[in-house]
Order: C-alpha cells, then structure tokens, then sequence
C-alpha cells in the first residue's frame, strides 16, 4: 500500500499550517506537548488534593502521579524549562549541600506569611520548591497550620510552574522548533538545528540517567553511596529510571520517525528496560553488597550503551551531532 | 572547577582532518587559514596565561611570606591583593581547561571548588558549613595533629605540601574536601564569609596569624604553615602547567600532532566553560537557590573577577589575542580567521556575541566594585542583581548557540567522546 502514506502526507500538508517533516514535529506534537498537558493536570490533581485538607498521607498518591508524569517531559531541558530555571524548580535533584533540607528547615522555623502566597512562594530557592519540597513536606509530615498552608502553596506554585511551561511550548517556543529560521524564529536557524536541539536532549537524559540516577548512588567500589539515590523516602529510584528510559525512548521513536529503522538502539533500551524490570531493588540499596551491586553497574552499562548506540544511529539519520548541553563542564 | 570525570565532550571536526564533507561548499576557503598556525597561537596564549599565573602566584607566596613572618593589617591586605592579582591570568586560562584533558585532569588541584573549608580550619558551627554527605567537612586540619582518615589514623602534626595533595585533597574521593589551591588560600587570609547574602566578605583578623599570646582562632602556628604549604604548592602546580605549553611541552605537542582535533578543544573549551560551566553551574544555580554557599569566590566576594576574566579567556582564544599581565599581547592567526573562511556570517555573529558576554559580566562587575557584592545579587528580592546575573546568562547562552554554528560551519562530523569513569558524580548544573 505503499500510495497510502503519500495521500497521507499531502493531505496533512494541506492541513497543517507548519511544515510537515516527520522528526521534529513528531516529537513536538505527537509527544512533548500532549506530556506537557498531562504533567500540568498532574500538578492540578496533586493541588487539588493539598487545598482541601491537611493530611499529608492524601497527597502521596498525587505527588506520585505528578513525578510520573514529570518523568516524560524533564529531559526536554530547553526553552521554557531554563526560563527562570523553571525546570529546576520543579525538581532540583541532586542536591549534594542538602541545600533543600536547610532552606526548608528555615522556612518552616519561620513560618513566614509571605511565602505561602503564590506571589511568596514564587520567591523560594529553588530547592525548597517544586516535587522535591513537597515530598520533605508529604513525606516527613511536619504537623501544624503553617506547613500544611505550606504544602498547598507549594503545590500550587507547581501548577503554576507546570502551567507556564506548557503555555510557553504553546505560545511560540514548539514553533520555533517547528519552523526554524521563519520571520522572528531565530533560536534555531535551520532545520538542522532544531533536530541538534532535540537529539541533545535524547542523548543528555540517557546521561542524567547513567551519571546522576545510577552513578549518584553507585559511587565507587570502595564508596558506595546508597543514601545519595533519588527519591528514597518515596521508594522510586527504580521507578524513575524505568520511567525515564521509556519517555526517551518514545522520544527516540519519534525522532527517528519517517527517517529510517534504529535497531541497534532499539535493542540497547529493551536491554536496559529488561535489566531495570528484573532489577528487584526499589532504591539502589543494593549498591553495598558486591553481587546486587554489579547487577546495578550492569545496568548503567546498558544505558550508557543506549547512548553509544543512539548517537550514532538517530545521529546518523537526523545529520547532527549533539550540541552543548547543560551538563557539560563538570 | 571540580574534576569530575563526567563525560568530556569532544568534538570531532572532519574537515580538518581533510574528510572535507560535501556539504560544506566554502570548505575550501579555509584552506588559505592554516589550522597549525590557529593552534600555535592557541597554544602561545596559553602557555603565556600560565606564565603569568605563576608569576602571579609567586608574588602571592612572598606576600604570604611576608604575612607569617610579620602579621599586620597592613601584611594581610598585601596577601589579598596578592590573591586578587594572581586570579586575573589564571581565570583566563579557564578556557583552556574543557577540551585538553591534561588541564581538565590537573585543574582540581588548584581551582577545585565548592570545598567544605571546615576541613582545613575553624569554621562557625552555625554556618552553612555542615555537609551531610561529607564526614570530614568539619575535620580541622589545623586544629588537629592526628585525624582519623577512611578508618585509618593520619599524623598531621606536620603540615607539608605532600600531606595537603597526597593524603587530604579530595580524601575519601568527595570532592568538597579542598585542601589546596586557590581557593583553600582564599579562605586562610579571608575566612568565612558569614554575612550571607548581606554586604560584607570573610573577615578573618590578621592576628589568625599571630604566633604566641596573641594568636586568635588557635593554633596560629599550623595556620602559618598550611598558608605557606598552599601558596608553595600552588606555585609547584602552575610550574607543572607552564611546562605542559612549553614548544616540546606534552599539552602543546597533543594539538600539533593532529590540528583538527586541535580546533576541536579550542571550541569545545569555549562552549563547555560558557554553557554548562559559566551560565549554568557557576552563575545561573546560585541566583535560583538564593544561596551564597553557590557563591564562586565565597570568601573574598570576588567572584565578579572570575566570572569576567573566565569570559574574556574564552573570547582570547577565539579572536587569538591575549594581554599579559604587563600589558604586552600576545596574538596570531586565529579560529576566528578560521571561521570567517568558512563563514564569515558566523564568524561576525560569534564575535558580537562574545563582545556582548563580555560586556554582560563587565556590568556585573562594574555592580560588584561599586559596592553590591555577587553574593548580594543572589538574594531573593534583588531584582537589580538578578537583571544583572541573568543578563550574563542570556549573553552566554547565546554565545553557546554561535560556537555550535561555528562547529558546523567548520564540518563537524560528530560526535560526543564519554569518558567512562564512573566515580562519584556531584551536583552538576542540570
């Protein structure tokens, strides 16, 4: 049926108002801007929930429906995400000076009115907001009036940030993704450009996964650091990781969409995710004990084979090589 | 500045190399440019940059020198501006550092920061100082003449260059633990600064240094010596550096040996120290934590000086320029002429925008030496000094979107080298 995709496409073309290529904007449309969505209806549930009472138990299930749904949009580290430091807001992870906890102890030691008003808690280091100031808060329940309006203004400056993000997508930043070097489109001049944009980010969340996830807690043989796993009092440093390899790799597909077959890399995350699905340690406390902690390092191997594989071949099809991303230096 | 051994970004210019790709129809122009000539220059502005530092430095352990053997106001004021002075080469050279790893491997022994300085001497139990992740945040050398180190007992009643780099310089791996280098002497003349994000630098009293009855803060004696220890192996360390630009020197003769991998370094160094490094680690975090600990230059508040000289640096090595300490420059044939031969449209962009960066951080520090300190812009409710920080971002992130531009312009083929240590990654800028 080999007529079908071309009717297909010039149907599509006649559609749409922004040109049709198959990479790009399948991985805007088809998969940032609709995760976009879910992750801000997330952050409404979890507000939602954190407005009408003060049990913290009540938001767990939310707070954890929101760092799901944050797992599909947290590598797409431009635009809107580095605005203000937005992304990071969300959720500033790792934090090696627990820079969070004193921010946090000294807010809650203050009980300061101003930053439990959206415009107040706007203000807030960064690393007192976000998932990660919420979980302090929801998971070690400190009791009384100020953390629970606490707890409700961080949620909603969540929804807020969540919200921003997205509109920000929506508002002018998809396109200059979608239509580089258009009228007034000049972040990205040309189509290569664009594609160099989003392969970065496929390449630097496999990285973040490797280096921070895994590496963060694996520490080395003679120093392994189990309590620097992310996200342990919520049980998920697993969970994450599993999480995040399949939003990359759905981010893969899209990008390699219409170009050409990535089985190499196709096989390197269903390699990883087969390793993280038999891996029966929720927060890498594994890490300690020389057998459970090989199965770990194995698996950091494998993601950072997903990279080899990935920068090659989606590399190759899309033309680029990566560009600068935040991670680099250090 | 700390060495982390997370991937090293490489890039890898085809054209050069003489796989000129197809697509690069002014390839050929630039062959007028002689990529050797580019890296000779290249390497000629470093070695002069590390010349310079040392030679800064060498003053700076007189001035140190000077402060042991007679403690004054007065001394300790020399000691500082000593400090000041020797930053001004040495954060030019930071250019240099992504992309050659024989400085990118050698540079945490004199740049590392942040550092836990409770490692080294008092600090105030109620400061920011406490690392939860770091046991020997709090350990005291100069305080203590044995310590307890991985389990095992350390003798450091005396205080030796070899004790500082061998045994408590990153001890246990945790890179917070600086015991050496810039920053390690920035924080024996000046001290903590506990003004948080208030006016005001460290405000250590020069009688720290004052040996018998008058001796504050303890143990003045083992001070004296972990200052002098530090200064002396600082000066050691830049030695060693000097040497590595030298014409038979092992950095030099890396890039001469193949000058397409050389044009590589130079542009991943300007890309990695202007993104991830500058604008992300080192400027934007602290703005967004509100929190003068992410300070780069905590103790003096000089951390104006670094973020301007680490702009000009990368802007050195693009245009081929370099002014010495003494005022004479050092020049040649440059990436730039490169880059206009392939693309002068983004030869022309790329240079507007490093001239913008410059400018960016040359307001923030005109700010800074008109009496609002960097640890002052980042508090919450500045919006002067966050216009000011976030002014530098935006100029650094543009910059990084031209020195892509200039990657392709030149043939970048692909691709990204990781470097497959695995030790323990710290917060990084994400």
């Amino acid at each position: 049926m080999r007529f079908l995709p071309f009717f297909l496409s010039l149907t599509l073309a006649g559609l749409a108002a922004l040109p049709l290529r198959a990479d790009v904007p399948e991985a805007v449309n088809k998969v940032i801007l609709p995760d976009l969505a879910a992750f801000t209806q997330a952050t409404e549930g979890l507000a939602r929930t954190a407005s009408q009472g003060c049990d913290a138990q009540a938001l767990k299930a939310p707070w954890n429906a929101a760092f799901d749904a944050w797992l599909k949009v947290q590598h797409f580290r431009m635009g809107p995400f580095e605005e203000g430091g937005r992304g990071l807001a969300i959720a500033f992870w790792p934090d090696p000076k627990a820079t969070g906890a004193r921010q946090m102890r000294a807010l809650l030691a203050a009980q300061d009115p101003q930053f439990v008003t959206p415009e107040g808690a706007a203000r807030l280091s960064i690393a007192a907001r976000g998932l990660y100031g919420l979980s302090t808060l929801i998971w070690q329940a400190p009791q009384g009036d100020y953390a629970c309006k606490l707890r409700a203004a961080l949620a909603d400056n969540l929804v807020r940030m969540a919200q921003a993000m997205e509109d920000g997508w929506r508002g002018g930043f998809a396109e200059q993704l979608l239509d580089p070097g258009a009228d007034g489109h000049t972040l990205y001049l040309t189509q290569d450009e664009a594609r160099q944009a989003l392969f970065t980010q496929l390449i630097a969340g496999l990285e973040f996964n490797a280096d921070q996830r895994l590496g963060r807690p694996l520490g080395s043989f003679d120093h392994p650091r189990p309590n620097r796993a992310e996200a342990i009092a919520e049980g998920r440093s697993l969970r994450n990781v599993t999480l995040s390899l399949r939003a990359l790799k759905t981010l893969s597909d899209a990008l390699a969409q219409g170009l050409g077959a990535t089985p190499q890399t196709d096989a390197a995350f269903a390699h990883a995710l087969q390793l993280a699905g038999d891996l029966d340690d929720p927060v890498f406390a594994g890490v300690e004990t020389p057998a459970s902690r090989l199965r770990i390092e194995i698996l950091q191997q494998a993601v950072r084979d997903i990279r080899a594989k990935a920068t090659g071949e989606i590399g190759a099809l899309l033309g680029v090589s990566t560009g600068f991303n935040s991670a680099d230096g250090d | 500045m700390k060495n982390k051994g997370t991937t090293m970004k490489r890039i890898i210019l085809a054209l050069l190399a003489g796989t000129a790709l197809g697509a690069q129809p002014l390839a050929a122009q630039t062959q007028s440019i002689d990529p050797a000539a580019v890296i000779d220059t290249y390497a000629d502005i470093a070695q002069a940059g590390y010349a310079d530092s040392l030679s800064t430095a060498k003053a700076l352990q007189a001035a140190v020198a000077t402060l042991i053997a007679n403690p004054s106001e007065d001394s300790l004021e020399a000691a500082k501006q000593a400090w000041i002075a020797a930053r001004v080469p040495y954060q030019q050279t930071e250019a240099f550092r992504f992309g050659n790893a024989i400085v990118d491997d050698w540079e945490g022994r004199v740049n590392a920061w942040p550092l836990d300085e409770g490692l080294i001497d008092y600090v105030d139990p109620n400061s920011a100082a406490i690392n939860e992740e770091n046991d020997y945040a709090l350990l005291n050398i100069i305080a203590n003449k044995t310590v307890t180190i991985g389990g095992q007992s350390v003798d450091t009643s005396e205080i030796t260059p070899e004790l500082l780099s061998g045994t408590l310089h990153e001890a246990e791996g945790i890179e917070a633990n600086v015991a050496t280098g810039y920053h390690a002497i920035e924080f024996l003349l000046w001290g903590q600064d506990l003004n948080g994000t208030g006016p005001g630098a460290g405000a250590r009293p020069y009688t720290d240094y004052v040996q018998g009855a008058d001796c504050t803060g303890g143990n003045c004696d083992r001070r004296a010596a972990y200052l002098q220890a530090a200064a002396d192996l600082l000066v050691r360390d830049l030695e060693e550096m000097v040497a590595n630009w030298d014409d038979d020197g092992e950095a030099r003769t890396v890039l001469e040996a193949d000058p397409a991998d050389g044009v590589s370094a130079i542009l991943t160094g300007m890309g990695s120290l202007s993104y991830g490094e500058l604008a992300g680690e080192r400027i934007k975090l602290g703005l967004l934590l509100h929190d003068p600990e992410e300070e780069h230059d905590c103790f003096s508040d000089m951390t104006h000086l670094s973020h301007y000289y680490d702009g000009l640096g990368i802007r050195n090595v693009y245009t081929g320029r370099y002014t010495r300490v003494d005022g004479s420059t050092v020049s040649g044939p440059s990436l730039s002429d490169l880059v206009r031969a392939a693309d002068p449209e983004v030869d022309t962009a790329l240079r507007g925008d490093l001239e913008s960066s410059v400018a960016a951080l040359g307001a923030m520090k005109e700010a800074a030496e008109g009496g609002m300190a960097y640890d002052q812009m980042l508090a919450m409710g500045n919006d002067q000094g966050k216009e000011l920080i976030e002014g530098a971002v935006s100029a650094l992130v543009t910059q990084t979107r031209s020195i892509e531009r200039a990657v392709a312009a030149l043939g970048a083929q692909a691709t990204v080298e990781g470097s497959d240590s695995l030790d323990d990654p710290n917060a990084v800028f994400q």
